[in-house]
């Protein structure tokens, strides 16, 4: 214990003495160590986000049926309750599927496709709440700009229909509680609760909804039948086999498969090349470090020697280069961290304005860092061990004359 | 006097340069507190000798190599050797064995002090004022939180003596730790590490090529013979009293 004590002090003592010697060997290890991290940082962030955005893309994943078909309720409750769909929602009938939008900030009604919404739904994703009840509404924000509108107004929504014999029109007050991005669609929707949406479908053919006091023939059919239905497979690898099943089930569907084939077929490709990056890059890391500091335990032999000479046992003289190479282990992956940080930084925001909103470019979780440094600490302590072994069966008379 | 060191028929060769040497020690017995010089041109082998006594340098072959360092206790250091038993060796240079090198081997992280202390730290021993004292006598007190790298060469050599013998060993060895000196610090020197080693009774064994130095210094003095054997193949050392 007395001699393990001693040689942790000696080891430092000498580190610190030849800290010119200590530091080339810090900065050669960090200067390997620094550029793959940042190689990692950008695989982890814009490349990854990158194919997480195509492979999450909604229209990826939509699976759209063909013509109209006749689904019920416990349809859409078999096919909710799986676990390679994650969303899935009702279409009615696309001419009972319109409503009339009015905002007092413009000058037009806009004639607006409805779509039933809820929690999970792909398109919407981003948002936070969805419309609940009759009175709520998300729009497109193609049709927000038309109505010059923003989240939190109120617009007025109005339904036509031809009911024995005369034209008659719904208004209902609906409040705007979100306005969806850009991208999610560029045609005029509203996003609705099923429920609103089914009471506008009822109101065209003519039946009465009690809830919003919309008279008409009260309901005779017993299930509700839909024509169509809006759905989301989990991840685009669900994709085929989905569209598959539902043309077994005699359902026509259509799905953008031969984008799905290229997004995989580019995720694979850049993960192969990354790998290959990164495997070349550790071989090399370890090489250079391994080779520098096993070089250090031939030149440390002679000091190695007086140690063993005044009464250090073998086995500890190993520990003595190898915790010198678990400081520069250490300290180079300390300075390592440090320089990527800076470039971590720098790149971000060096392309900030570049970005969609709260996307990183360059990017590492704190578990990345532990790796890193776990590596290192492997390498170097794997180098010293072996160049230390080899020095501790050396006899000690070895290495007294070069002095 | 009982006998530290007995060697009989002690071999060691080496292959350098292409060239074979070997040594031979046929028969030699150091007595406690005896004052031996290996005299003997450079390249003739004293160094290795001296390592091998030392226990830094197994011998190829020995009838006998023993070391009773206390008196009492016998350490057949052959056997040792042949077992690998290099902690308990080690542990015996630890305890009994000081060695002063040539260009004195201090450590040149640790200051004077620490390099002094380090044989006395490493067997637990306390810390007292002996350190100090023999540092006074040697003349280096007043160079002991300074690092090696700051001292002459001749203060280098002192300090290496003054740790070689900080733990009181019973044996010192020191190989031409005088060679890289001018005379008269040579002489100086050697004069306090003689009075040192005969007050604190060590038996010290040095290797010199500088014959009037040690006739003068009227030690016992094994000599080297050499020759060349099987067909010049081999240049053979011999050292006998």
């Amino acid at each position: 214990m007395n001699q393990f004590n001693k040689i942790i002090s000696l080891s430092f003592r000498d580190y610190s003495h030849e800290w010119r010697m200590s530091g080339c060997f810090v900065l050669a290890l960090a200067s390997v160590l620094a550029p793959m991290m940042i190689l990692f940082g950008l695989k982890f962030g814009i490349v990854s986000s990158m194919i997480t955005g195509l492979i999450e893309n909604p229209s990826n994943r939509e699976i759209r049926a063909v013509g109209s078909g006749r689904y019920e309720q416990t349809w859409f409750d078999e096919y909710a309750g799986r676990k390679d769909i994650a969303f899935i929602i009702p279409k009615t009938r696309s001419l009972a599927a319109t409503i009339q939008l009015k905002s007092d900030k413009a000058g037009r009604i806009y004639s607006t496709e409805l779509f039933a919404t809820a929690a999970n739904d792909p398109l919407l994703k981003d948002l936070e709440t969805k419309p609940q009840g009759f009175y709520q509404v998300i729009l497109s924000d193609t049709i927000a700009n038309k109505l010059n509108i923003e989240q939190g107004d109120r617009i007025d929504g109005s339904l036509v229909r031809q009911f024995k014999g005369k034209r008659e029109r719904v208004h209902i007050d609906l409040q705007v509680i979100d306005v969806a991005p850009a991208h999610v669609m560029s045609r005029n929707v509203a996003f609705v609760s099923l429920d609103l949406l089914l009471a506008t479908e009822s109101f065209k053919d003519g039946r009465a909804v009690a809830e919003l006091n919309w008279s008409g023939n009260v309901n005779t059919e017993a299930l509700r039948v839909y024509p169509s239905f809006r759905m989301y497979a989990r991840s685009i690898g669900n994709v085929e086999k989905l569209v598959n099943e539902l043309e077994q089930e005699g359902i026509n569907v259509k799905a953008n498969i031969a984008e799905i084939k290229t997004v995989q077929s580019i995720d694979q490709n850049l993960s192969i090349i990354f790998w290959i990056i990164a495997c070349v890059g550790a071989v090399g890391f370890s090489f250079s470090l391994g080779a520098s500091l096993w070089a250090n335990v031939d030149r440390k032999r002679k000091e190695l020697s007086i140690l063993r000479l005044v009464g250090f046992q073998g086995g500890k003289i190993i520990l003595f280069p190898v915790l010198q190479s678990m400081y520069t282990g250490l300290l180079g992956w300390l300075l390592a961290v440090l320089i990527y940080l800076v470039a971590e930084q720098t790149i971000n925001q060096l392309l900030a304005p570049n970005l969609e909103i709260e996307q990183v470019i360059c990017y590492l979780l704190p578990q990345h860092f532990f790796w890193a440094l776990g590596l290192t600490m492997f390498v170097a302590a794997t180098a010293a061990i072996l160049g230390g072994i080899r020095a501790s069966r050396i006899e000690p008379s070895d290495g007294l004359r070069d002095i | 006097m009982s006998v530290i060191y007995s060697l009989k028929n002690v071999v060691k060769s080496r292959v350098l340069d292409g060239a074979g040497f070997r040594l031979q020690v046929p028969s030699v017995e150091i007595k406690a507190q005896e004052n031996v010089a290996l005299v003997g041109h450079s390249g003739c082998g004293k160094s290795t000798l001296l390592d091998m006594l030392a226990l830094a340098l197994h011998p190829d072959a020995a009838d006998e190599f023993n070391l009773s360092p206390q008196g009492d206790d016998t350490f057949n250091i052959d056997t040792l050797w042949k077992k690998k038993k290099q902690n308990v060796l080690a542990k015996i240079r630890k305890q009994h064995i000081g060695y002063v090198l040539q260009q004195g081997g201090l450590l040149p992280y640790l200051t004077v002090r620490e390099n002094i202390e380090l044989p006395r730290k490493l067997m637990n021993m306390p810390e007292d004022d002996s350190t100090h004292s023999i540092a006074r006598v040697m003349g280096i007190h007043r160079q002991l939180d300074k690092l090696p790298g700051l001292l002459s060469a001749g203060e280098r050599q002192r300090v290496a003596f003054t740790r070689a013998i900080s733990h009181r060993p019973s044996i010192l060895l020191a190989d031409e730790p005088t060679a890289s000196l001018d005379p008269i610090t040579a002489r100086k020197i050697m004069a306090v590490v003689m009075e040192l080693v005969k007050g604190l009774k060590i038996t010290m064994i040095t290797a010199s090529h500088d014959w009037a130095h040690v006739y003068k210094m009227d030690l016992r003095s094994l000599h080297q013979e050499a020759e060349v054997v099987e067909n010049g193949n081999i240049y053979q050392s011999t050292f006998r009293d």
